[in-house]
């Protein structure tokens, strides 16, 4: 088990890297995140099942200027060990689904203030590397951003490893003491999840052009999946 | 390539990926920038360490943009310090030229990366991952990073060609008019996966007459819940209410 939180920590602390500090080529997207964390889990399928409605549900949210999005790496990689190892335990079902994504963003704040506090100590760096400039010290650009990213490498790492243990607790511990009614009672909230996924990516790009194309899919993709499920 | 060796083009050329390495918010992504263009100050103020130095510190200033549209303004800034190091150009323009660009070079990359492109990548992934999911994950990747790194590194090589060829690459890229597409693209996928979502809830044997009431209840909850976003109610809080909502079924 030891293992699965050292790649975990190695793993996520890359995704977060990719997150802001580095490269940006989308490694730190929920459905890439959770997938990999299902994947050290147990249960790639699994971490992919969440990946995908929580990759669209925080699509909105766009990280403009200094505005900070909720960190939905961090939620990605919580909800993706816990999916994994809820499938290897009391099952997948929508109850465990649905609470799961639910719960994810309680982990989507806190990596939203731990970036913050990460992103203030980089003020800190760069005040320093400034300073060691003026001084004639050319290379503290360099030492400065080893730093920063460091950081950021670092904090990555250790939410990764407390999410997806709490991931790993949650569904150890939490999920299995509710009965399989009250998990069919709490699936209620599922058909919820991918509308709001949906919404996500319709306010993203909203125009007057778009919103009647947007709706007209959706009415022609509505009626051949009833079509189809009408002919099977 | 301007008057830098290929090895320190290339230096350059790779150190843009970290221009956000060291985040702040005072100076955003000023160490960053500094960082990426350290090379090639180095070699263009060769045997000039105090130019070297003032030049360094012009790029400590503030600056911020999106990360990939930086690429065009990194070019475009080293090619403006060669022309300062010659003699062709006053260095103060330097800094003002950063300013000037990088403020509309965010909104344009902004709009075009985070507002187009990234829905599009998304949404193809989430619904190709009900296939496989490193079937999804394949084409969130490819179909996101193939126009990254195009635009990062056709920006740059502009940017190093000077302004005039930096501001008609721009022209030529037009992103706002694939800006435009790459809406209409995220939402025809959008449709897609609402209506696919939506179709699954369909009983065998229902009236004509529910299966619309179905279809217009999903159209209904994804307009009222954009409405939410577009007023900035946050993912995080819909959830948050939803959960709430949940705890309160189990506590019944």
């Amino acid at each position: 088990m030891l293992w699965r939180f050292l790649l975990a920590g190695v793993l996520g602390g890359l995704c977060y890297l990719d997150r802001t500090a580095a490269c940006q080529l989308m490694l730190h997207r929920p459905l890439v995140a959770a997938t990999l964390m299902g994947a050290i889990f147990g249960n790639l399928a699994a971490g992919a099942q969440v990946g995908a409605v929580l990759e669209l549900i925080f699509l909105v949210h766009l990280p403009v200027g200094a505005s900070m999005p909720p960190d939905d790496t961090g939620a990605a990689i919580f909800a993706g060990s816990a999916a994994a190892v809820a499938s290897s335990s009391i099952g997948l079902d929508g109850g465990s689904f649905t609470a799961l994504i639910l719960l994810s963003v309680l982990f989507a704040e806190l990596g939203k203030a731990a970036d913050r506090m990460v992103r203030k100590l980089n003020g800190r760096i760069a005040h320093l590397t400034r300073e060691s400039v003026d001084r004639g010290d050319l290379q503290a650009v360099e030492h400065g951003l080893l730093a920063g990213l460091t950081l950021f490498a670092a904090s990555g790492a250790v939410l990764a490893l407390l999410f997806s243990g709490a991931g790993m607790a949650v569904s150890k511990f939490l999920l299995p003491r509710f009965g399989p009614e009250s998990r069919v009672d709490f699936s209620a909230l599922q058909p919820v999840l991918p509308l709001i996924g949906a919404a996500s990516v319709f306010a993203c790009g909203r125009t007057e052009r778009t919103a009647g194309i947007f709706f007209l899919t959706m009415a022609a993709a509505f009626g051949a999946t009833v079509f189809f499920r009408w002919l099977v | 390539m301007g008057g830098l060796s290929p090895q320190v083009w290339r230096r350059v050329w790779r150190r843009q990926f970290l221009i956000q390495g060291c985040w702040n918010y005072e100076g955003m992504q000023n160490v960053g920038f500094a960082y990426s263009v350290l090379p090639a100050l180095r070699e263009i103020y060769s045997g000039r360490p105090e130019e070297a130095l003032k030049s360094v510190k012009r790029h400590l200033e503030f600056f911020n943009t999106h990360p990939v549209m930086g690429a065009v303004i990194l070019g475009a800034g080293l090619r403006l310090e060669e022309r300062a190091a010659s003699g062709e150009a006053d260095p103060r323009g330097i800094g003002a030229f950063k300013v000037g660009l990088m403020g509309s070079l965010g909104a344009i990359g902004d709009s075009f990366f985070w507002g187009a492109l990234r829905p599009v990548a998304s949404v193809a992934g989430a619904i190709l991952a009900l296939i496989h999911p490193l079937v999804g994950i394949a084409a969130l990747l490819l179909l996101y990073n193939v126009t990254h790194l195009a635009v990062r590194s056709r920006g740059f090589a502009a940017g190093m060609e000077g302004q005039e060829a930096a501001v008609a690459w721009l022209k030529k890229e037009a992103l706002s008019v694939k800006t435009e597409d790459r809406k209409l693209m995220a939402a025809i996928l959008g449709g897609v996966y609402a209506g696919v979502f939506t179709g699954q809830y369909a009983v065998h044997g229902e009236t004509g007459l529910h299966t619309v009431v179905l279809f217009l209840v999903g159209a209904a909850a994804i307009h009222f819940v954009t409405m939410m976003f577009r007023k900035a109610v946050s993912p995080s809080e819909i959830l948050s209410f939803l959960l709430l909502v949940g705890v309160l079924i189990l506590w019944r």
